[in-house]
């Protein structure tokens, strides 16, 4: 499915959700008529926001392969904090809204809704929950909390929507009297569910009896970068492709809690696959320590950074520990290939022995740029630079892999040398 | 940053479109479909004083009631609003309304609850003092008002 494919059914169901309000609702009069109206919109909206936020994050085939999986998250951090905000003012808006109708004060009509009304108060509770998550993954979006903090707090946001649905059906006014409505609703929570628990759980669990996936050894690549070696039976099955990835759940004592996306840095064969990692957070320091025999929880593969044949050749764009995904792609894509690898050190750079192996046996290319932007004097990443690296640019498709920052400066230089926004691929490394 | 603004008022200015189409006056709220309309009785025992326990004077709420001599009772049809059904019921006096009591009422959502504890008071002073149901509306409960009038006025027709 395509990004407009999918943008145009959520917001064909977010118009179905006004037309609902529409239809069910009379017309609103007097500032307590709008403000209340207003609110109804908003919840409703929120209502249906909450189910879209998790269906984009139940890695559903045709999303991860369509859209990939770091554009869903943007779209996922986009629309959570936009929901949260709609979720507060909803809160907002009817509190004022009931407060002017029934000519009470704020305080006053507050402590009736919290205490006559116990699914109001499990909502506002869910309120205040979602909230707290929206706060934290902000401050995690600066790295100011650990990853694992916010991937636990997440796991809130199912409790809150359980908790705030039954508001919806006891005092939605677009719900109490319209069984139909409660019915469509119902079902959508109802697909949505099981499709996470199907994606997220299912399919995994299901994966893991059938490949086992195993530790078989863990290398040390470089300065804080190791790669794992996982071995697992018919891995073919899987169809993983170069530059895909997944989410790996390795079962020892520390580790087991939690599953971290990692991609594959060689070409998966049928009994062997490979991540590489870079010591930048608790868990990737862990992996390290990690005994050969430690089973894997594996969910995947996903992403859509993946490269299809190109005639007139094919230029990766590699920042960092952005190689990871590229340097399986290196080894297995077909036709002429360029490989850059953008380093602000020698220690940095990682597989160079590989990387220059294949490149020979291949006869492709491969540029380092070292060094910071003071050393080089200037960004090595200039239209100049990269078209004078490689003859007719403009022609090929380049794949941009790396932190953010970085993928941002290659795009526009990328553009500047005359690369069309359709021929640059890119997926950042942090999500 | 300019997302969030771009949001932000995008939100806004589609509540405020969605709200100003439908935010004119209900024009006929009141289909008025019933089996139980417009019955009336006369009280037969004459009894002691009638139980006002009730703020808003003129208000009784048990639906039986205790009449006194020379009173009887009206009952107005069911009138269904968008929120539900308003019914109410009459004592007269003499030709006078003397009380009017709420057989019915919205109660689905809190708002309904809230709304009708306001509305419904100020409706029976209006009834009481203007003696017909040609009375207004109160404002904010608009359709409160035009069920709790309908039914009021086919009370009014069956039996002033």
């Amino acid at each position: 499915m395509s990004q407009r494919t999918v943008l145009a059914i959520i917001g064909a169901g977010a118009l179905a959700v006004i037309a609902l309000w529409w239809d069910t609702t009379p017309s609103a009069s007097g500032l307590g008529g709008w403000l209340t109206g207003a609110g109804e919109i908003l919840g409703l909206l929120a209502g249906y926001g909450v189910v879209v936020l998790v269906a984009l994050m139940a890695r559903l085939p045709p999303l991860e392969r369509g859209i990939g999986t770091d554009q869903l998250a943007r779209w996922h951090a986009m629309g959570g904090r936009y929901i949260v905000s709609v979720v507060v003012a909803h809160g907002l808006l009817i509190l004022w809204g009931y407060a002017v109708e029934a000519h009470t004060s704020l305080t006053s009509e507050t402590a009736t809704l919290l205490t006559q009304y116990p699914d109001v108060l499990m909502a506002t509770v869910a309120g205040f929950l979602l909230l707290g998550v929206g706060i934290v993954s902000m401050r995690a979006a600066r790295r100011r909390v650990r990853y694992e903090t916010w991937y636990y707090l997440h796991l809130y946001t199912y409790l809150a929507i359980a908790l705030a649905f039954s508001h919806q059906f006891a005092v939605g006014a677009s719900f109490v009297s319209n069984l139909a409505a409660r019915f469509w609703w119902s079902a959508m929570y109802l697909t949505v569910a099981v499709l996470v628990l199907w994606y997220r759980v299912a399919v995994p669990l299901r994966a893991f009896a059938r490949h086992k996936f195993t530790v078989i050894g863990v290398k040390a690549e470089g300065p804080g970068v190791i790669s794992v070696y996982i071995g697992g039976s018919h891995l073919d099955e899987l169809a993983a492709e170069p530059g895909q990835f997944f989410r790996w759940r390795f079962l020892s004592r520390s580790l087991w809690w939690s599953s971290h996306p990692y991609s594959l840095s060689a070409a998966p064969g049928t009994d062997l696959l490979r991540i590489t990692v870079k010591d930048i957070g608790d868990h990737s320091r862990a992996l390290s320590q990690l005994r050969p025999g430690t089973r894997i929880i594996a969910e995947g593969p996903y992403g859509a950074f993946t490269a299809g044949r190109s005639e007139r050749g094919v230029v990766l764009l590699a920042g960092g520990v952005g190689i990871t995904p590229l340097r399986a792609m290196f080894s297995t894509l077909p036709g002429p290939v360029t490989l850059i690898y953008r380093a602000s050190s020698e220690g940095e750079i990682v597989f160079r022995d590989e990387l220059d192996a294949i490149a020979a046996a291949r006869g492709a290319k491969v540029y380092y740029l070292v060094g910071s932007r003071a050393e080089i004097g200037g960004d090595p990443l200039s239209p100049r630079m990269l078209r004078s690296l490689v003859p007719g640019l403009d022609e090929q498709e380049v794949y941009v892999c790396g932190p953010s920052g970085m993928i941002s400066a290659a795009t526009e230089a990328l553009r500047g040398a005359g690369v069309p926004r359709r021929q640059i691929h890119f997926e950042s490394f942090e999500f | 940053m300019r997302r969030a603004i771009l949001a932000v008022t995008g939100t806004i200015a589609g509540l405020v479109a969605l709200l100003s189409f439908k935010s004119h006056d209900p024009a006929v709220p009141v289909a008025s479909t019933s089996g139980t309309s417009g019955g009336s009785s006369t009280s037969s025992s004459p009894s002691s004083s009638s139980s006002s326990a009730t703020t808003v004077p003129g208000e009784f709420q048990s639906t039986t009631g205790t009449l006194t001599a020379g009173e009887t009772t009206i009952t107005g049809h069911v009138a269904n609003t968008v929120y539900g059904p308003v019914q109410i019921k009459l004592v007269v006096k003499s030709g006078k309304i003397v009380k009017v009591a709420v057989l019915e009422q919205p109660t689905n959502t809190i708002h309904d609850i809230q709304i009708g504890e306001f509305a419904f008071p100020r409706l029976i002073s209006e009834t009481l003092a203007a003696q017909s149901a040609k009375i207004d509306a109160v404002s904010g409960a608009s359709y409160t008002s035009a069920g709790y009038i309908n039914s009021l006025q086919s009370a009014v027709d069956h039996g002033l």
